[in-house]
C-alpha cells in the first residue's frame, strides 16, 4: 500500500505538469492581462505600459514564459514555482499571489469543510433510511427533498435562504443570522461562547446553501448503493443466519455501500469548491471562489495558475484518499 | 488476501431472465418503468414542457427578443400571459425559448458526458494496470482543470458571443471525467467476478465484454450519473449565467432569465417565478425519470422481496 | 463575471478620470454602549492601498481612502467648486497666466495648523511629492511609478516650496485651465500624500529610485497616517477597513466614533443586508430596477436618491466600414435611432425623470450646457426623415432591405459589452434600424478595450465617464491623433476646437472651444450620445448629513467628516 501511495504521488506530478501546460496555454490565449490598462482613458503613457509588460514578462514568448513560471530562471526573482514563487499579478505590483491564496484557502476550507461534513453525515443517514424503507412515505419524502435540492440553482436558492434568514431575524427581533461576510472581523475580541455564537451567525446560511447540492447528490448515491447491497445474496445470507437487522446493516451492508460514496465524495471536493465560487459570491466571503473570479476578471494569469495548481493538488489528494479507502473498504480490490 | 466469495452477481443480462418468463428483458424493463408512477408522471410533464418549448414558439405571436409593439413592464394580461419586461420582452416568449435552449444544452451535455465517460471508465477499469493508470491520469487532468476556467477562456474569445451549442460542447467536453471514475469503480469490482472471467474464457473480445457484460451491469450507476448530469448541466448553465459566462443575449436561457430577475421576487414576481419554477420542475422530472429508469433497469432488486 | 465586473465604461475626461464605475454610501451598525458606529458599503474590492497607479486606480480605492487623504478642494453635489479652506490657508492664486510674459504659474498655501496624524506639519513638499509620483516615468522623477494618468502632472515644470507654500510653474508655453485640480479630491491620488514619511523610512524623494520605493510602499502598506478627519485603524483589501477619528485633525471634529467600510461585490445582496441591519446604505455601480423598486416600497426609514451618474452611454460608428464611411447613411442611422425609447425602456419604470444627453461634454446642469443634438434630428427615431435622407442619397429600400446600386447595405455588426442596459439598448437599436431596412447582428464582447482599439465593430455602444473637468475631453474623444478616437474621425474643425479647449487659459474659454468641437462633430454623425445612466444611492435614515455626490469618485463619502447619527 505504501508503495502504491508513493507511486501515485509520483505519478501525479506529470498530471500536474500536463494540466499546467494545458491551462497555461488556455489562459494565455484567453485574454490580454493588460487590457484593463490599455483601455484606460486617457491612455496611459507608453512607458507605463512598457513597465507593466516587463513586470509581467509579457515581452517574452509563451513557451519562455511557461519555463520561467516553472523555474524562475531569468526572472526578476518574483517568479518560479520550483522556488516557491507564483509570479507577478496584474492586480497590483505588490499583490502577493501565494500569500493571498493561502489566506483565502483558510476561509474557503472553513466553509467547504463544514458543508462537506454536514452533507456527508446527512447523506449517509438519508440514503440508508431511504434504502431500508424503500417505497415508503419516508423514502418518497426524502427522495423528493433530495431531488428538489438538486433542482435549485445555487444562487437562486441562496437568495431565498437569505430572505428567509432576514424574515426569521425580524420575527426573532434580533440578528440571529447574518447574510453577508464571514464574520472574522466581528469575531475579534470575543470570548469562547461569543466565538461560537458568531460562527453560528455567519456560517449557518452559507453552509446550508453549499451543503444542499452535495447532500442531495450524495444521498442519492448512498441510497442506490445501499439498495444494491441490501438486495445482494450475502446480506440475505446474513439475515438468513438470523443476525439482528442492526448488525446486518452496520457490519455488512453499510460498509460495502459506503464504497461507491467514497469516490463520489472525494471527487466531490472539486465540485464543492466550484459550488463555493457561487456561494462565496452571494454571501460575500473572501475565499478561493472570489479569488478565482477576480483573477478571471483581471486576466491575472499567474494568479489563475496558482489557483489551478492548488485546486489540482486538492483533487489529486482527494482521489488518492478515495482509492486508498477503496482498498480498505473493499478487500476484493488489491493494490500491488 | 483471501477472495471473498460473492455470488450476488447476476448471471448476465442475457435474454432469459431468471424467472423463466417468456417476456424479453426490454419488455420487463418497460413494464417496470410504467409501474413507477412518479417517473411516468414526470415523463409526461417533461414531454409537455419540451413540446411547448420546441413547438410553442411556432404558434405564439411574440418571440424572445424585444419587440417595439410590446408595452414595457406590464404584469400578466390576456395579450401577455406572463407579463412583459421593462425593455419590452414578452416573458412567455422568453420562457419558451429559454426552456428550449436549456434543454438542448442539458441533453447534449448528458449524452456527450455519458458516452465518453462510461466507455473511458469501463475500458480503464477492464484493462487495469498500466492502461488504467494512464487513462485515469487523463481523467485526473480533466478533473483538476475547473470548468469555469475553460468556459471563461472559450467564452472570452468567442467572437459572436456564446451560443447554446458552444456552451453545451464546453460543459459536455469537460464533464465526463466524473462518470468515468464512477464507472471505472464499478467495473473494477466487477471484472474479478466469475461471469466476466467466464466470458473471457469463452473467447469474448474486450470490446464485447465491456459493452455486453460490464456496462449493462454498471447501468444503474451510469443512469443515476447520467440523469444527475442533466440536472448538473442545467444548474451549471445557470451558474455560468450568474457569472456571465453563459449563453449570450439576445439569445436566452432559463438560467439567464433567473439571474436577470434575481432581485425581482418582491417587485415583479412574473419575472422571478416562471423561469425559476420551470427550471426546478424540469430538473425534478428528470431526476424522477432517472429514478424510475434505475429501478426498471436493475433486475436484481425486483428479484428480492423483503 | 464575470464577466460581472469587467469595466463597464471607459473613463474619460480631464485630469482626474478614474475608471469610474461606482461609489457607495450608506452606513449602519448599532449604537451599543453609545458608540456611534456606521457600516458603509464599498461596491468592490480596492486592489491596492493607494489610487495613483493603474492597478489601484479605482473609485473603490478612492472611497476606501475617504477621510484619510487631505485635498485642496472638490466639486460639490450641486456642481459648484469649493476649495477646502480647512486644509488651505487661502484660495490658491494664479501668479501668471500671460504666456508671452513667462510660464503659467500658480501658488498654493496650506493652513498654518494643518498637520498629519503624527503631528508633522503639512508643507509644500507634500504637494511636490504627490506631483512627482503622478508624473510619467519619462519625466525622471520616479523610476518605477506607473500613474494611471499623467496629463496634468506632466505639464508641470517645477514646484518650489517655501514652508507651507508651493509655487507651481508649468512648462514653457503650456496653460492648464483646470490647474486647481492638481491636488484636489479628483486627482489621480484622490488628494495628496505626506513627504515626511518617505524620509522617515529612509527614502530621499529627490532620488528617482527611492521615490519609486516610496510609491510602492504607499500602494503596499495600509495607511496608518491621515491628513483628514478619520484614520484607518484596522482592515485589509479583502473584507473591510475600520476608521476612527484622527486625533490630530485640525478641522471640525468628526461626529462618528467608528466607520466600518465593508467591500461587497454583489448588488443582489444589498436589500437583504440592509433590511437585516448589516449595512445602512450603498451606492451601487449599476442601476437595478428591482432594488430601486424595493427601496421605494420601503418608504420610511430609508432615503433613496436617483440621478444621472457620470457614465454616459453613446453609439459610435466605425468610419472604416465601406458603407458607413458615407455621412448620409450615418445620419440616417442616427436619425432612425430612438433615444427616448431606449431610455424609457431601460429606466422609465422607476426613473421617469430621466434626461437624454444632448451635449457630449456638458451635463444639462452645467452652466456651459448647449443642446447640440435635438435640432439635428439625430436620435429622434424619425423613420420618415431617415428614409428621406437615404433616398436623397441614392439608397433604396426594397422588400424591407436597404440597398445601394442594387447591393444590400450591411449587415452591420452591432456590438457592446454584456450588461442589462446595453443588451436592451442593442436589441432596440436593432429593431429601430430594421425599420429603415438595415440588418444588424448583435455581438457582445467582454473585452471592450481590445475591441475598440482594434476597431472590431461597425456600430458600438459603450460609455464614457466624465468628471466635472472637461477641457481635454474633446481632444481625447475626437482629435484625429487621439488613441481614444476609435472610429477614425478626422475633421480639421473638430481638431482645432478640441485642441483649443485643452490649451485654453480659463475654464470659460475652454468651454467655448469644447462646445465648438461638439457643434462640429454632430454633423459628422459619428457619435450619438444617448443618456447618462442613472445612479442610485440609499441610506438608512438614522444617519444624518449623508448624501450622494455624483461629481466625485468619492460619491457619498465626499463629506465623510460631516456624517452623523440623526438625533
Amino acid at each position: 500500500m505504501l508503495v502504491y501511495t508513493v507511486r501515485r504521488v509520483l505519478s501525479s506530478i506529470p498530471i500536474l505538469i500536463l494540466a499546467s501546460v494545458l491551462t497555461f496555454v488556455l489562459i494565455d490565449v484567453s485574454g490580454d492581462p493588460l487590457s484593463d490598462l490599455r483601455m484606460q482613458q486617457p491612455p496611459p503613457d507608453p512607458s507605463v505600459i512598457q513597465l507593466a509588460e516587463e513586470r509581467l514578462y509579457l515581452d517574452r514568448s509563451m513557451p519562455e514564459r511557461y519555463w520561467l513560471w516553472m523555474t524562475g530562471i531569468g526572472g526578476h526573482g518574483d517568479i518560479g514555482l520550483l522556488q516557491g514563487k507564483f509570479g507577478p499579478s496584474t492586480q497590483s505590483t505588490t499583490y502577493d499571489i501565494g500569500e493571498n491564496l493561502m489566506m483565502r484557502l483558510g476561509t474557503t476550507l472553513r466553509l467547504v469543510g463544514a458543508a462537506m461534513v454536514f452533507a456527508f453525515g446527512l447523506a449517509v443517514i438519508a440514503g440508508v433510511v431511504s434504502a431500508m424503507r424503500q417505497y415508503s412515505k419516508l423514502d418518497y419524502s426524502l427522495t423528493f427533498i433530495g431531488f428538489l435540492a438538486l433542482a435549485m440553482p445555487v444562487f437562486w436558492f441562496a437568495g431565498i435562504i437569505q430572505q428567509a434568514g432576514v424574515g426569521f431575524n425580524e420575527l426573532a427581533g434580533s440578528m440571529v443570522f447574518a447574510t453577508i461576510g464571514d464574520g472574522q472581523f466581528q469575531a475579534q475580541g470575543l470570548d469562547f461562547w461569543g466565538q461560537i455564537g458568531n460562527t453560528f451567525k455567519y456560517m449557518t446560511l452559507p453552509t446550508i446553501v453549499l451543503m444542499l447540492t452535495s447532500f442531495a447528490s450524495w444521498s442519492r448515491y448512498q441510497r442506490t448503493s445501499m439498495l444494491e447491497v441490501l438486495n445482494s445474496d450475502y446480506v440475505r445470507l446474513a439475515r438468513a443466519k438470523g443476525l439482528p437487522n442492526r448488525v446486518v446493516i452496520r457490519r455488512h451492508a453499510l460498509r460495502t455501500a459506503l464504497i461507491p460514496l467514497t469516490t463520489v465524495v472525494a471527487v466531490g471536493v472539486a465540485g464543492v469548491i466550484d459550488g463555493a465560487i457561487l456561494t462565496e459570491r452571494v454571501f460575500q466571503w473572501r475565499g478561493l471562489g472570489e479569488f478565482f473570479i477576480t483573477a478571471v476578471e483581471k486576466n491575472d494569469s499567474y494568479a489563475l495558475m496558482a489557483w489551478l495548481l492548488l485546486s489540482g493538488t486538492m483533487v489529486i489528494v482527494a482521489n488518492l484518499i478515495a482509492d486508498l479507502l477503496y482498498g480498505v473498504l473493499d478487500p476484493r480490490i488489491r493494490y500491488e | 488476501m483471501s477472495e471473498m466469495k460473492v455470488s450476488a452477481a447476476p448471471e448476465s443480462t442475457g435474454a432469459e431472465s431468471v424467472g423463466g418468463a417468456e417476456r424479453t428483458q426490454m419488455q420487463m424493463i418497460l413494464s417496470r418503468f410504467l409501474r413507477h408512477r412518479a417517473a411516468m408522471i414526470s415523463l409526461v410533464v417533461l414531454v409537455l414542457i419540451a413540446l411547448t418549448a420546441f413547438i410553442g414558439p411556432l404558434f405564439w405571436k411574440w418571440g424572445h427578443t424585444i419587440h417595439l409593439d410590446i408595452p414595457p413592464n406590464q404584469p400578466p394580461s390576456a395579450d401577455h400571459p406572463l407579463g412583459t419586461t421593462t425593455a419590452g420582452h414578452d416573458v412567455l416568449g422568453q420562457l419558451m425559448r429559454g426552456a428550449q435552449q436549456t434543454l438542448k444544452v442539458a441533453f447534449t451535455v448528458s449524452i456527450m458526458g455519458t458516452v465518453i465517460g462510461s466507455l473511458w471508465g469501463a475500458a480503464a477499469g477492464y484493462y487495469g494496470g498500466r492502461v488504467d493508470a494512464i487513462m485515469m491520469r487523463v481523467v485526473d487532468v480533466f478533473m483538476i482543470v475547473p470548468l469555469l476556467v475553460m468556459v471563461s477562456a472559450v467564452a472570452g474569445n468567442a467572437q459572436a458571443g456564446t451560443t447554446w451549442y458552444a456552451v453545451a460542447f464546453i460543459i459536455g467536453f469537460f464533464s465526463w471525467a466524473q462518470i468515468a471514475r464512477v464507472v471505472r469503480g464499478v467495473v473494477l469490482s466487477l471484472r474479478e467476478q466469475e461471469f466476466v472471467e467466464a466470458a473471457r474464457a469463452a473467447g469474448a473480445s474486450p470490446g464485447w465484454i465491456i459493452v455486453r457484460h460490464l456496462l449493462p451491469n454498471a447501468a444503474g450507476p451510469i443512469i443515476v450519473a447520467a440523469t444527475l448530469l442533466i440536472a448538473v448541466a442545467i444548474l451549471l448553465e445557470a451558474g455560468m449565467s450568474f457569472l456571465q459566462f453563459g449563453i449570450q443575449p439576445p439569445d436566452i436561457s432559463l438560467g439567464q432569465m433567473i439571474n436577470d430577475a434575481r432581485t425581482a421576487a418582491a417587485t415583479r414576481p412574473w419575472l422571478f417565478y416562471p423561469p425559476g419554477v420551470l427550471l426546478v420542475v424540469i430538473c425534478l422530472t428528470i431526476n424522477f425519470i432517472g429514478d424510475g429508469l434505475r429501478d426498471a433497469l436493475d433486475p436484481r432488486q425486483t428479484m428480492v422481496r423483503r | 463575471m464575470h464577466k460581472r465586473r469587467k469595466a463597464l465604461a471607459l473613463a474619460a475626461a480631464g485630469t482626474s478620470a478614474v475608471l469610474a464605475l461606482t461609489a457607495c454610501g450608506g452606513g449602519g451598525g448599532s449604537d451599543e454602549g453609545g458608540t456611534k458606529e456606521v457600516t458603509w458599503v464599498i461596491n468592490s474590492l480596492p486592489s491596492t492601498w493607494a489610487a495613483i497607479s493603474s492597478a489601484g486606480g479605482s473609485v473603490y480605492t478612492v472611497q476606501m481612502l475617504s477621510g484619510v487623504l487631505p485635498y485642496t478642494g472638490q466639486w460639490q453635489p450641486d456642481g459648484t467648486y469649493e476649495y477646502d479652506l480647512t486644509v488651505l490657508a487661502e484660495e490658491p492664486k494664479v501668479i501668471n497666466d500671460d504666456l508671452d510674459a513667462g510660464p503659467f504659474q500658480y501658488s498654493i498655501t496650506l493652513a498654518e495648523d494643518a498637520v498629519w496624524s503624527d503631528g508633522t506639519p503639512m508643507t509644500g513638499d507634500d504637494l511636490r511629492v504627490t506631483w512627482m509620483m503622478g508624473a510619467s516615468p519619462d519625466e525622471g522623477y520616479c523610476t518605477t511609478c506607473d500613474p494611471r494618468s499623467t496629463t496634468t502632472a506632466d505639464m508641470i515644470e517645477k514646484i518650489e516650496v517655501d514652508g507651507k507654500t508651493a509655487t507651481v510653474t508649468l512648462k514653457e508655453g503650456l496653460a492648464d485651465p483646470e490647474w486647481m485640480g492638481m491636488f484636489d479630491a479628483h486627482n489621480v491620488a484622490g488628494g495628496f500624500y505626506p513627504a515626511h514619511l518617505a524620509e522617515e523610512n529612509g527614502w530621499d524623494i529627490d532620488d528617482p529610485d527611492q521615490l519609486g520605493e516610496y510609491y510602492t510602499w504607499l500602494h503596499d502598506t495600509r495607511p496608518e497616517f491621515s491628513g483628514g478627519p478619520y484614520m484607518i485603524v484596522d482592515g485589509d483589501l479583502e473584507n473591510q477597513v475600520v476608521k476612527e477619528p484622527n486625533p490630530e485633525w485640525f478641522g471640525e471634529e468628526p461626529k462618528l466614533d467608528r466607520i466600518i467600510m465593508t467591500y461587497n461585490t454583489d448588488e443582489g445582496t444589498f436589500i437583504n443586508a440592509f433590511q437585516n441591519g448589516e449595512i445602512d446604505g450603498a451606492n451601487p455601480a449599476q442601476y437595478s430596477e428591482d432594488i430601486v423598486t424595493q427601496l421605494q416600497d420601503m418608504g420610511e426609514g430609508v432615503t433613496l436618491t436617483i440621478a444621472e451618474g457620470n457614465i454616459w452611454e453613446h453609439v459610435d460608428i466605425n468610419l472604416g466600414n465601406e458603407f458607413l464611411k458615407d455621412k448620409e447613411l450615418r445620419t440616417a442611422i442616427f436619425t432612425a435611432i430612438n433615444r427616448d425609447q431606449i431610455a424609457e425602456r431601460n429606466f422609465g419604470a422607476t426613473y421617469p425623470e430621466y434626461e437624454l444627453k444632448n451635449n457630449h461634454i456638458f451635463g444639462s446642469d452645467s452652466q456651459y450646457f448647449e443642446d447640440h443634438i435635438t435640432e439635428s434630428g439625430q436620435g429622434s427615431g424619425d423613420v420618415e426623415a431617415a428614409t428621406e435622407i437615404l433616398e436623397e442619397a441614392g439608397y433604396e429600400i426594397e422588400d424591407g432591405t436597404l440597398t445601394l446600386d442594387g447591393e444590400q447595405v450591411g449587415p452591420f455588426r452591432l456590438r457592446s459589452t454584456d450588461t442589462v442596459v446595453r443588451n436592451n439598448s442593442l436589441q432596440l437599436i436593432q429593431a429601430q434600424l430594421n425599420e429603415i431596412g438595415i440588418e444588424t447582428t448583435i455581438e457582445l464582447t467582454d473585452d471592450l478595450g481590445t475591441m475598440l482599439a482594434e476597431r472590431d465593430y461597425d456600430i458600438v455602444q459603450f460609455g464614457w465617464s466624465g468628471t466635472p473637468y472637461f477641457a481635454t475631453s474633446a481632444a481625447q474623444f475626437w482629435d484625429s491623433e487621439s488613441e481614444s478616437n476609435f472610429g477614425g474621425l478626422a475633421n480639421d474643425d473638430v481638431d482645432e476646437a478640441a485642441e483649443g479647449s485643452a490649451t485654453a487659459l480659463t475654464l470659460d474659454e475652454a468651454a467655448v472651444k469644447a462646445n465648438e468641437a461638439v457643434a462640429a462633430v454632430v454633423p459628422e454623425a459619428y457619435v450619438l450620445p444617448i443618456m447618462a445612466e442613472p445612479n442610485y444611492f440609499f441610506v438608512n435614515d438614522r444617519l444624518a448629513n449623508v448624501q450622494d455626490n455624483l461629481q466625485s469618485s468619492y460619491r457619498a463619502t465626499y463629506n465623510i467628516g460631516e456624517w452623523d447619527i440623526a438625533q
